[in-house]
C-alpha cells in the first residue's frame, strides 16, 4: 500500500458522519467507487453502512437521513475500514473537501492500525480552481458542492447519500481531469 | 443509488422485477467530451450504452452519419450480439451514459425470452410486442373467428316448406339456417334463410306456408374464413349491411357468425358509430354520427387496437358515411350519372383523423353534369360539417377540374400522360389513388382501366416516382444540426416517400389496388419487390401512422381542439418514448433503403 501508485485508475470516496466535525464526527457510511478512464465503475462500488450506536446530531441526521435505528444492520467500524482499505489499495483518492474525509478515515485507520493513508489524496475543487483559473484568472470562486454541479453541468444523485456524492463527484473529476489534460 | 433511467419502459419492462434489480445494480458510468470518440467501427462493443443525458452519433466509415441517440436511447445491441460494430459512435454533446457490460448484458437476454425477443426480431414483431404490451391483448376485436365464437350450421333441403322451416327455426332456435340445392352434375350449391326471409315471403309476398323454401332463399353467399380477426366479419357485414356471415374452412361451409353476438362482446363502440350512420334519416343525424367518429378513433388507440384494424374500420365508416350523404342529397336519377370518388389517403384507406378532403366527381356526360352541380355545392357543404377540412390544393369536385365528364377525364388522363409535367404528375398521383364510393361506380371503371392500358408505363412511372426521392429521409432526429427544434416532419420524411414510391409501382404495373399495403403484397406476387422488402415497408408504414396518430390524439388533448389535429404532420422527436424513438430509426432506415432501390430502378441518379 506504501507502493506509490502508476496506474490510471483513481478511487473516489465520500463520508457520511454523526456531525460535522474532523476530531469528533463518526463515520456513519462510506462509499467509494473507482474511476477509470471515462467510466464510474458504479457496479463494483464498495458502499457500506456503520453499525454505530454513536448519538447522532438532529442536524446531520437531516442531511444524510442516517437514523440510529438504520444503521442497526451496519458492520463494525473495524471490518468498513478492512473494506475500504482492500477496496482503495494505493490508488490515489479523490473526493470533495477530500481533507474532511481524509481526517475522519485517518482517525479510524489509526487507531486500527496506527498508520495514516500513504495515499496521494485530490481535492476536486482544487481541480475545479485550476480549470477557472485557466479560463479567466479574476474569477470569483464559489466552492459549493452545488455549484460545481452546476457550472460543470454534472448530474446530482441522491444528495447526501455517500454513494451519490461520490458519483457526483467522480464526474466532476473526470470531466475536471479531461479538461486540465 | 437511484438510476436515472427509466427501466420501467421497453425494452427493460420486459424484465422481471428482480432482473430489473440486477440490471440496476450492473450499471456503471460513462462520461464523454463533446466530439470524444465511444466505439470504433470494427470494435468489438464492451457492451451497451444507454444515455442518461447528451446525443450520440452513429457514423460510417466515409464520415455518412446513420444515426443520432439521445436520453434513454441504447446501443450498440448489434455491435455485442454480433462480431463488432459496423459503424463508429462519437459524443455530439457532453455525453453521460449508463453501461451494461457485455456478459451482464447476454445474462439477461438468455434469461428473459421477451427482452431478447425484443433485440433481435424484426421492426414488425418488436412493434407488436410494444403493442401488446402497450394494450395487454385483452381487445376482442383482436380475437380470431373460431369455435367460440361460431354458431353451428343447420342445414336443410331446397325443396322443404316454408312452415317446416319454420318448425325447424323454432325448435333449433336459430335465426337463419342454410339451404342445400341440387344443381345439375350431382353439384350441390348453398344458401341462406333468414326469419325476416320467411315473414316477408309470406305476409308480403306471394307464398304461403308450403312454397319450397328455394324459391325465397339467397343463393349468392357473403362469407367469410374460419380464423379471420372479428374485425373482419364486422367490416363486411358493415358494407353488406348483413346480421350474419356465413364461416367457410377448407372450402366448406362450417358455421355461421352473427352480428348479435359481436355486438354483446365488443368493448368500443365502433358498430354504435355504424348503426347510427345506417340508421340517419336526416343529413343532422350523419354529423351526429361524423363527430362521434372522432371519439371512437381515440377509444380504439387507447384500447390498443392494432393500427390497421383501425384504419380500416375507419375507413369503412368514413366512406359508408358519404354514401350515405351523397344518397341524401343526390336523387336516384342524379346519382345514377355520377360517380363520387375519394382521392389521395382517403383513396387509399389510410387517412385516419379527418385530413383534408381529397375528391372528385365523374359525370357521365354534360346533361348530368348541369344536373349535378346544384347538389354538389350541396353535399359538399355537408361534407364540412362533416369535418373534412376544404383540400388547400383545390382538388375537390366543387372545382371544375376534378369534376369532368367521362370524356373529359380520358381526355385529362391522356394531357397528363402525354405531358408529364411535375404538376400533371402530383394530380395523376392523387387520382390513381382513387377510389369510386358512391353514386354510379361503374363510370370510374372504364376510366381506371384507361391508365392502365397505357403503353408508356415506365417512362411517365419514372416521373411519376421523382418527389419520392427528392428528400433523404431524416436519419438525424436529434443534436445539433437540426433547426427545427427536434420536430420531425413525419410526412415528409417517411410516410410520403414511401406511399409515393408504392403508388409510382403500382402505376407501373397497372396495379387495382390502392391501399398501400395491398399493393406491397401484390407487388410481391408480381416479384417486383422481395417478401422481405415489402414486409419491412409495412411495418414502417404502420409504425408511422402508429406514432402519428398518438402524437396527433396526445397534442389534440393538450389544445382541446379537434379541428386541425390530423393536419398535424410534426412529431416532437424528443418527446417520443426511446423504444418509439428506436422503431422510428429502424422505419426510416427502411424507407431510406426504399429509396436507394426506387432511384436505381427508375434511373434516377442524376435528378
Amino acid at each position: 500500500m506504501e507502493e506509490p501508485y502508476w496506474g490510471d485508475e483513481a478511487v473516489v470516496v465520500d463520508c457520511e458522519t454523526s456531525h460535522f466535525d474532523r476530531n469528533t464526527g463518526e463515520l456513519l457510511s462510506l462509499a467509494t467507487v473507482k474511476v477509470v478512464n471515462h467510466t464510474v465503475q458504479l457496479s463494483s462500488a464498495l458502499e457500506v453502512t456503520l453499525n454505530t450506536d454513536t448519538h447522532t446530531d438532529p442536524q446531520a441526521v437531516r442531511i444524510h437521513g442516517l437514523r440510529r435505528e438504520d444503521r442497526f444492520h451496519g458492520i463494525s467500524s473495524d471490518e468498513a475500514i478492512d473494506k475500504f482499505l482492500n477496496f482503495v489499495g494505493n490508488r490515489p483518492i479523490c473526493g470533495f473537501f477530500i481533507n474532511y474525509d481524509r481526517s475522519i478515515l485517518n482517525r479510524y485507520v489509526h487507531a486500527r492500525y496506527g498508520f495514516h493513508l500513504p495515499n496521494e489524496f485530490i481535492e476536486v475543487s482544487q481541480l475545479y480552481i485550476r480549470y477557472l483559473r485557466k479560463k479567466n484568472p479574476n474569477l470569483q470562486d464559489n466552492l459549493t458542492f452545488e455549484h460545481l454541479a452546476e457550472e460543470l453541468n454534472i448530474p446530482i444523485f441522491d444528495r447526501h447519500t455517500a454513494l451519490g456524492d461520490a458519483t457526483s463527484t467522480a464526474l466532476m473529476y473526470i470531466k475536471l481531469s479531461k479538461k486540465l489534460s | 443509488m437511484t438510476v436515472n433511467i427509466d427501466l420501467r419502459q421497453p425494452p427493460f419492462s420486459f424484465l422481471t422485477e428482480s432482473q430489473r434489480s440486477y440490471l440496476a445494480h450492473q450499471l456503471d458510468m460513462k462520461f464523454y467530451a463533446k466530439g470524444e470518440a465511444i466505439l470504433t467501427a470494427g470494435q468489438h462493443a464492451p457492451g451497451i450504452f444507454i444515455i442518461y443525458k447528451g446525443v450520440v452519433e452513429e457514423q460510417g466509415r466515409d464520415g455518412q452519419v446513420f444515426s443520432q441517440y439521445g436520453i434513454e436511447d441504447i446501443f450498440d445491441v448489434r455491435g455485442v450480439l454480433e462480431s463488432g460494430c459496423k459503424h463508429s459512435y462519437h459524443a455530439v454533446e457532453e455525453t453521460l451514459c449508463y453501461f451494461l457490460e457485455r456478459h451482464d448484458f447476454i445474462e439477461l437476454l438468455n434469461k428473459n425470452a421477451d427482452f431478447s425477443m425484443f433485440f433481435d426480431s424484426d421492426l414488425g414483431s418488436r412493434e407488436l410486442l410494444i403493442e401488446q404490451q402497450d394494450a395487454g391483448l385483452s381487445e376482442f376485436i383482436l380475437a380470431r373467428i373460431d369455435e367460440d365464437t361460431l354458431r353451428p350450421l343447420i342445414i336443410i333441403d331446397a325443396d322443404t316448406t316454408l312452415a317446416v322451416v319454420a318448425e325447424t327455426m323454432k325448435s333449433e332456435k336459430a335465426d337463419a339456417l342454410l339451404v342445400q340445392q341440387q344443381v345439375e352434375h350431382a353439384a350441390t350449391r348453398f344458401g341462406i334463410v333468414t326469419g325476416t326471409d320467411l315473414l316477408q315471403a309470406v305476409l308480403t309476398g306471394p307464398y304461403d306456408k308450403y312454397t319450397p323454401v328455394e324459391k325465397v332463399a339467397t343463393f349468392e353467399l357473403i362469407g367469410i374464413d374460419y380464423g379471420d380477426y372479428l374485425y373482419q366479419a364486422l367490416l363486411v357485414m358493415t358494407q353488406h349491411h348483413l346480421e350474419r356471415l356465413v364461416v367457410r374452412q377448407d372450402q366448406q361451409w362450417v358455421g355461421m357468425i352473427e352480428l348479435k353476438d359481436l355486438l354483446s362482446s365488443f368493448s368500443t363502440h365502433s358498430h354504435i358509430v355504424a348503426m347510427r350512420i345506417d340508421q340517419a334519416n336526416t343529413v343532422d343525424d350523419l354529423v351526429i354520427a361524423a363527430g362521434r367518429l372522432h371519439k371512437l378513433i381515440a377509444n380504439l388507440d387507447r384500447h390498443g387496437v392494432k393500427m390497421i384494424a383501425i384504419t380500416s374500420l375507419i375507413t369503412t365508416l368514413n366512406r359508408r358515411l358519404m354514401q350515405r350523404a351523397f344518397d341524401m342529397i343526390m336523387p336516384l336519377q342524379v346519382r345514377q350519372n355520377v360517380c363520387l370518388l375519394v382521392l389521395g389517403s382517403e383513396g387509399r384507406g389510410e387517412q385516419i383523423l379527418k385530413t383534408d378532403q381529397d375528391n372528385a366527381v365523374i359525370f357521365r356526360d354534360e346533361d348530368s353534369a348541369t344536373q349535378a352541380q346544384p347538389l354538389l355545392n350541396e353535399f359538399h357543404e355537408v361534407l364540412l360539417r362533416f369535418g373534412y377540412p376544404p383540400c388547400p390544393g383545390g382538388v375537390m369536385f366543387i372545382n371544375r377540374p376534378w369534376a369532368k365528364t367521362v370524356a373529359g377525364w380520358h381526355k385529362q388522363i391522356q394531357t397528363w400522360l402525354n405531358n408529364p409535367t411535375p404538376d400533371a404528375m402530383m394530380n395523376l398521383s392523387i387520382f390513381i389513388d382513387g377510389e369510386a364510393i358512391a353514386g354510379e361506380v361503374d363510370l370510374y371503371t372504364d376510366i381506371s382501366s384507361s391508365w392502365r392500358a397505357s403503353h408508356e408505363h415506365s417512362i411517365v412511372a419514372s416521373r411519376l416516382a421523382l418527389p419520392a426521392v427528392k428528400f433523404s429521409p431524416p436519419i438525424t432526429l436529434l443534436g445539433k444540426l437540426k433547426d427545427d427544434h427536434g420536430a420531425l416532419d413525419i410526412k415528409k420524411g417517411g410516410i410520403f416517400p414511401l406511399v409515393h414510391g408504392v403508388r409510382a409501382l403500382a402505376f407501373e404495373f397497372g396495379l387495382h389496388e390502392t391501399n398501400t399495403l395491398d399493393r406491397l403484397d401484390r407487388l410481391v406476387t408480381q416479384r417486383v419487390l422481395t417478401a422481405h422488402m415489402a414486409q419491412g415497408l409495412k411495418d414502417s408504414l404502420v409504425l408511422f401512422l402508429r406514432i402519428r396518430l398518438r402524437h396527433q390524439l396526445l397534442a389534440e388533448s393538450m389544445q382541446d381542439s379537434a379541428n386541425s389535429a390530423g393536419l398535424n404532420q410534426n412529431i416532437q422527436v424528443d418527446e417520443l418514448r426511446s423504444v418509439d424513438r428506436s422503431l422510428l430509426r429502424h422505419g426510416l432506415h427502411r424507407v431510406k433503403k426504399f429509396r436507394q432501390w426506387l432511384i436505381q430502378h427508375y434511373h434516377l441518379e442524376n435528378f
